[in-house]
């Protein structure tokens, strides 16, 4: 496709010549149809305006509903009414000009002056010496004091005090300026001081922003619906222009009539509210035009403005072909650059073959095959789309030729871009290699899921098919997930190992694992590896010798971290147990050095491998959990009581202490808050106290405990809340206080001191809470679930403002960031130069 | 440690190289007011370019802004 440039564009105002001469037909009747359910010729779905019941003829082009664009009509208004939109410009030039010889209210020096200042803002006529800044400055100053001039410096007039009253009433020393006078005003001002006020007189008099005559869109805008009944239903748009031709109609009757001015100038003022909610329901001021079930009127702007309006939902946002959307779900089978579609999937969705002399017999290896991989329309030179079916298949197979395209279905590794919503960033969309698989779900990598926020309770997400070649093209090159393993915000890995896979490389890889001959080769004949390492001891195998055979075969590594010591040398585990520090979340070292020194395609197969080979070990260590692991014997229940025990003495050694007045009070807080502060900071002592013992009292034969130590999944936390006690709840970051007076409860005594009627649960999961710590804990729970929801709201508009300010950035060849206007923004892109994405670990150690 | 990183006036002729060098012109760079702080310490007028050293956690480098009327 070739871009066109536009070399510019000029905004005008249209005429009521205009409209009259764009218009097909003058409409008198403000009705629709007659009793028999036909269009009235001079009505609002006038045949002239085009048709859209199928069956019927347009009176104006002679085309059918689906050939008919539509064609405009107006309304001749019988009083001229202020179009609300241009009301602001209107009051500008009525302060700008004189109201008895409408002219500018400048002397002809002070035109002279301005006039090469604001010949740049519209079409240049004549050579004109270029403006300096300052003589800008000033021009612009004058230009805005404009409304300042008492007196016409051209025919003397003393000039009077204009008012706006929104949103169409203008008042002249406070008598009203009907819509007439103020036509014939404003045509009297002329050419040349509508150039120095910045309208160009070419395309825009201001006697245009008073209307005469209203354009009346064709019906194919505001199509009316058949209801089941057989009943019609107008569009809101025909609604409001029935009301005002209606009052036009009765305005025009009562001038004739020869009624008093106060029924016309009534009427009028009703022609004016008409037309302004016709253009905008939500004009400031005036009350909102509705409709009979009391539902507001969807006037012009209501269709434009908004999420839901056109421009942000039908033109920023389009529906899309050659895309499907299903559940995900896990497939530790994949690379992180495939992904697995379901045949169904692949058997509708299709890529487009060009025909050329040399592919051309391949091709039509596709278009002779009757099952799955076949073509499902050809499409001849002429642009003509043609279904195959069993029928037509010899004939098209004798028709092809170069230049012809065939649209094939779907074959494995075919690129198509996978996306899940919301797309918060760039690595929500990414492309993949697709694996006919069967099934009905599409299938991601583990892996793949944290850079697009996914997990699979029912997760859905968007397959997209790119059609032309450039698009295949980009999609291969820079969106493979293989090459966005580093994240661009501070280069480390975006796709590692979790949760299952951490507590198999955990068993795999730890001090004194072993493996029988059996169990090693299932595991490694897993990942396509055939030949055993050397066995250690009693002809078994180490985990860490087998961890080994996925690492590349020269790769040195060395890691020290709270976890314990990792070293890697020569391809080989010597020492440590590879955990979440290594190839986990956050910094994902390991991963970091296969991707500098081996590169992305090493990385892609290094997770796959260390993926499906620790999902192995952790099904043959069978890491599983049990009630067993969160239950609490006697004698540590005993002693979690004398813990519970001991804190609520403290806590009510605070409050007597804090009647004494012995508490010394904190820097900028009362004794009271001081009091409050030091018993939270107590109660939440109990938590880190229950941690402590938990720790202590569980190893690591617990597997709950196991997961947590080695960062599979949870925290100390959960298992003290299970096990436990669920400590203090929070609303607000307070303790629980707003209930009945003295009490939050009403069964709790006034002004209790024990921690238990403000919150603090010393149940747990295990043993289930008692009526009132429910209660608290609810409290807490959905004072939580409220502060998420406010949080994803406001940093979701935050977002978009972000997006919407800086997506036309862009670094130039000198690292500079700059945006489409060709504006500078950073003179080095983040300050350094640096893309943390390129920016390997070696370099970075340099630093 | 400075709170606010040096500000200088470039000369015109250093200006136009500098906008060269960017390959836009002067209005196009960021914009600093004749009555912002740093502008009135150095005397600045609308018109001149300011050069302002900064350090970020990213490290040093060099900043333009252009100086406006206000």
């Amino acid at each position: 496709m070739q871009a066109e440039f536009i070399d510019h564009i000029r905004f005008g105002v249209i005429s009521p010549e205009e409209i009259k001469r764009i218009s097909v037909a003058k409409l008198v009747i403000p009705d629709t149809y007659n009793e028999d359910g036909y269009p009235i010729d001079g009505g609002l779905v006038d045949q002239r305006l085009g048709v859209i019941d199928p069956g019927l003829k347009c009176k104006t082009c002679g085309g059918r509903a689906k050939t008919c664009p539509g064609h405009f009509g107006h309304i001749d208004l019988v009083r001229p009414v202020i179009h609300p939109e241009y009301a602001k410009i209107i009051y500008l030039l009525l302060q700008s000009t004189c109201y008895k010889c409408n002219r500018i209210l400048l002397n002809d020096d002070q035109i002279t002056a301005i006039k090469p200042v604001v010949s740049d803002l519209i079409v240049k006529e004549e050579e004109l010496p270029e403006a300096s800044a300052e003589h800008e400055n000033d021009s612009m100053d004058l230009l805005k004091r404009i409304k300042n001039i008492k007196k016409c410096p051209h025919c003397g007039a003393e000039q009077p005090k204009i008012k706006l009253e929104r949103p169409t009433f203008f008042y002249m020393n406070g008598e009203r300026l009907k819509p007439d006078e103020i036509l014939s005003w404003l045509s009297k001002i002329s050419n040349d001081d509508l150039k120095l006020l910045g309208i160009d007189p070419t395309i825009t008099r201001p006697e245009w922003f008073v209307l005469t005559a209203l354009l009346v869109p064709p019906v194919n805008v505001r199509p009316s619906i058949t209801l089941e009944s057989g009943e019609r239903s107008e569009d809101d748009l025909t609604h409001k222009l029935v009301d005002i031709m209606r009052i036009n109609q009765r305005l025009e009757q009562d001038i004739d009539a020869g009624a008093p001015q106060i029924i016309i100038d009534d009427l009028w003022e009703l022609l004016q509210y008409q037309v302004t909610t016709y253009f905008n329901n939500e004009t400031p001021g005036v009350p909102v035009a509705r409709h009979r079930s009391t539902r507001p009127l969807k006037t012009l702007v209501q269709r434009l403005k908004g999420k839901e309006g056109r421009l942000r939902y039908n033109l920023s946002g389009k529906r899309v072909n050659f895309s499907a959307r299903t559940v995900i779900v896990s497939d530790p089978n994949l690379t992180v650059d495939q992904v697995g579609v379901p045949r169904k999937i692949a058997e509708s969705l299709t890529i487009p073959i060009n025909l050329t002399q040399w592919n051309f017999e391949d091709a039509k290896k596709y278009l002779e095959s009757t099952e799955y991989p076949t073509v499902l329309n050809v499409i001849t030179k002429e642009g003509i789309r043609k279904r195959v079916t069993d029928i037509n298949r010899e004939e098209l197979l004798k028709e092809i030729q170069p230049g012809y395209v065939l649209e094939r279905q779907l074959v494995d590794g075919d690129i198509v871009l996978m996306n899940r919503q919301p797309t918060l960033h760039r690595i929500s969309i990414m492309a993949h290699n697709i694996k006919v698989l069967p099934g009905k779900v599409i299938r991601i990598h583990v892996s793949a899921a944290y850079p697009y926020n996914a997990d699979y309770d029912g997760d859905e997400m968007n397959l997209h098919v790119p059609q032309s070649i450039e698009a295949r093209a980009e999609a291969k090159f820079l969106m493979q997930p293989r090459d966005l393993i580093l994240s661009p915000r501070d280069g480390k890995p975006v796709m590692f190992v979790e949760e299952d896979e951490l507590s198999g490389l955990y068993h795999l890889t730890k001090e004194d694992s072993y493996y029988t001959k059996d169990e090693a080769t299932l595991m490694l004949s897993e990942i396509g590896i055939y030949e055993l390492p050397k066995p250690s001891k009693n002809g078994l195998y180490g985990g860490r010798d087998i961890f080994s055979l996925v690492l590349p075969k020269d790769l040195d590594f060395e890691n020290k971290s709270k976890r314990g010591h990792v070293v890697i040398k020569n391809g080989r585990l010597v020492e440590g147990s590879v955990g979440k520090n290594e190839v986990g979340e956050g910094d994902g070292k390991l991963i970091l050095k296969i991707f500098s020194d081996y590169g992305p395609r090493a990385t892609r197969d290094f997770l796959f491998d260390m993926a499906k080979l620790s999902l192995r070990a952790a099904y043959t260590a069978g890491v599983t959990i049990s009630i067993k692991d969160y239950y609490m014997d006697e004698a540590f229940n005993k002693a979690k009581d004398e813990m519970i025990k001991g804190v609520n003495s403290k806590v009510l050694d605070l409050y007597s202490k804090y009647k004494e007045g012995k508490i010394e009070p904190l820097p900028g807080y009362t004794k009271k808050e001081t009091l409050e502060l030091e018993v939270m900071a107590q109660l939440e002592e109990a938590r880190s106290l229950s941690d402590n013992m938990l720790s202590k009292h569980l190893d690591n034969t617990n597997n709950a405990k196991l997961m947590v130590t080695i960062g599979a999944r949870g925290n100390m936390l959960y298992l003290v809340a299970i096990s436990m006690l669920l400590g203090q709840q929070a609303v607000r970051g307070r303790r629980t206080t707003r209930g009945y007076s003295g009490r939050v409860l009403p069964f709790f005594r006034k002004n209790d001191k024990n921690p238990e009627v403000k919150g603090f649960i010393t149940s747990s999961f295990f043993s289930g809470l008692k009526p009132d710590e429910l209660f608290m804990h609810a409290m807490g729970a959905r004072d939580s679930a409220v502060v998420k929801y406010v949080a994803i709201t406001q940093s979701g508009y935050l977002q978009r403002r972000l997006i919407n300010a800086m997506q036309d950035f862009y670094i130039d060849e000198n690292l500079a960031v700059k945006d489409a206007n060709n504006s500078l923004i950073e003179t080095i892109y983040g300050g350094d130069g640096v893309d943390p994405t390129k920016e390997l670990e070696n370099e970075k150690a340099k630093e | 440690m400075d709170l606010i990183p040096k500000h200088v006036i470039v000369s015109a002729s250093d200006a136009k190289s500098i906008a060269k060098k960017f390959n836009t012109t002067l209005d196009k760079f960021p914009k600093i007011l004749e009555s912002d702080p740093q502008s009135k310490k150095i005397g600045a007028k609308a018109g001149d370019l300011i050069k302002i050293y900064r350090a970020d956690p990213t490290g040093k480098y060099v900043y333009y802004r252009f100086v406006v009327k206000g």
